[in-house]
């Protein structure tokens, strides 16, 4: 507990001149990824990860120090980590055992997934922990119709052995609903994985508000979700692209230290 | 006035945790007026606990305005000179005073704890959250207001002699542990269950509990963990009330 107590953000030092320009850049995003999902209230103290693979990189992905909060992170906060588990930054925290298994089985899983990002929010344990699951009833979550994937819960994934049944359940989807514990979304790159929770997070607050006034919720007509499921298959992470550039410029105007 | 110069380091130490206690307890949403209360024995004092003056709210606690008393109700130190709430004796006296294991405890009456105290089912197997409670919360049941000492009896003999989170049934929750962080990450996790909890059960459907088994390894798992993950989170939260209002270590 020593080496814990003594970790604290105001002793890491900038390491923009010892990475690579596509590195720093990855950890700016995802930094700034961290900032907003505590600024749209979906982190869990220090509970879940979001992690980013690093562009003409393999095997490694970046995720948070274990012990900071999300409003804290910093690009030069991050740890670079390979599949083995080595920690390839140098740091004085340690890395979640849990967001260890689940980010490396995803990144190992889906070489054409380049973020994670897995959250703990009211309403997603809520429709996590129905029966029904997530129900075509909103335009937010059109795009999830059969399109996400559900894992039943194991316990805290220090089991690396999990992996395998997080990969298969997966499966070729970019989202997963986990059961009795949050949600997971991944994009091709960080904005998409940011687009794809915030869409799946109102989808599930929807769904807990429509259903708790306990009278019949209408579902999206069959066709129409047909139409609707290829309209956004088509699009594929053009909201997550449109729509980033804005959540930067309101992290730079709110407190741009997520830069550092 | 500070009172750091005038208490031993263990007892100012606790006494900043405990202030930060109340202002996190504020700034996630957790508090009722003036109402509930979070106590710390004092390091050392075993017989003594620090609990808030009656009247101040969560954000306005620091560590020297904390009162002071003896487990048998005699006021030692009282800076604003406001008093304890009574209930909050009865109830913070109860547990410091059954359970020697304890250093602190928190009770709060949260929209979601008081619907999930008030559920005949009580805390459901439903989220990684409620696992930590996984046949270790206890409930006690609604005897009005905390105001009469011999609910002291009846809320020892409903927290057992291991539990470390009970339910008030129609009242609210209430979390203790080893430490003030102990005692806050659980009272967090309590929060969280009920508010996810509250939330699957409002659409009426049906729910997809964890099996037993699971719930039984998990619970293992974090038991096995102790206070880790709460010590790990401790400092960050500290450093949070430093950006924001660093006055609760006045």
């Amino acid at each position: 507990m020593a080496v814990l107590a003594s970790a604290h953000p105001d002793d890491l030092c900038s390491v923009r001149d010892q990475v690579s320009d596509e590195e720093w850049q990855t950890r700016v995003d995802l930094a700034a990824c961290y900032r907003l999902v505590d600024y749209y209230d979906m982190s869990d103290l220090l509970g879940t990860h979001i992690s980013a693979r690093i562009p003409g990189e393999k095997n490694t992905f970046l995720l948070n120090p274990y012990g900071m909060y999300f409003d804290e992170i910093t690009a030069s906060s991050l740890i670079k980590v390979d599949y083995d588990g080595n920690v390839l930054t140098e740091t004085p925290f340690d890395l979640n055992k849990a967001g260890f298994t689940i980010h490396s089985a995803v990144m190992m899983g889906r070489p054409d997934i380049n973020c994670a990002l897995h959250t703990h929010t009211r309403a997603g344990i809520a429709v996590s922990a129905l029966k029904c699951g997530l129900l075509p009833m909103s335009q937010h979550s059109a795009r999830f119709i059969d399109n996400i994937g559900y894992h039943d819960y194991e316990g805290v994934a220090h089991d690396h052995d999990e992996r395998e049944r997080l990969q298969r359940d997966l499966g070729d989807y970019l989202s997963l609903i986990l059961r009795n514990h949050g949600l997971l979304t991944c994009g091709y790159n960080i904005g998409h994985a940011f687009w794809l929770i915030y869409k799946l997070e109102r989808a599930c607050q929807a769904q807990i508000d429509g259903m708790a006034a306990g009278t019949k919720v209408i579902e999206i007509d069959r066709g129409v979700q047909e139409s609707t499921k290829e309209l956004f298959a088509k699009k594929k992470s053009a909201g997550g692209d449109l729509g980033w550039p804005g959540h930067l410029r309101r992290l730079d105007r709110m407190d741009p230290s997520y830069k550092n | 006035m500070s009172l750091k110069s005038k208490v031993a380091p263990e007892e100012w130490k606790m006494r900043v945790d405990l202030a930060a206690a109340y202002r996190l307890c504020e700034f996630y949403d957790m508090t009722d007026l003036t109402g509930t209360h979070l106590s710390a024995r004092v390091p050392g004092e075993a017989n003594n606990f620090l609990l808030n003056p009656y009247g101040l709210y969560f954000e306005e606690v620091t560590a020297s305005s904390l009162v002071k008393l003896s487990l048998d109700g005699d006021v030692l130190e009282d800076h604003l000179g406001l008093g304890v709430n009574s209930a909050g004796y009865t109830i913070h006296s109860a547990v410091l005073s059954g359970r020697d294991d304890l250093n602190a405890v928190m009770h709060t009456h949260t929209r979601a704890g008081i619907a999930v105290s008030s559920m005949e089912c009580g805390l459901l197997p439903m989220s990684q959250h409620s696992m930590h409670f996984h046949k270790s919360v206890s409930y006690h049941d609604y005897e009005g207001v905390a105001v009469n000492l011999d609910e002291r009896e009846m809320l020892q003999r409903d927290l057992g002699p291991k539990n470390k989170a009970m339910m008030l049934k129609n009242h609210g929750l209430l979390t203790s542990g080893v430490s003030v962080p102990d005692a806050f990450y659980a009272l967090m996790r309590l929060e969280k269950s009920c508010q996810a909890q509250v939330d699957a059960m409002s659409t009426g459907a049906e729910l997809h509990l964890v099996p037993e088994a699971v719930s039984d390894h998990t619970n293992g798992q974090f038991k096995n963990r102790g206070t880790e993950l709460a010590d790990r989170g401790w400092p960050g939260h500290l450093r949070r009330l430093d950006r924001m209002d660093p006055t609760y270590a006045d």
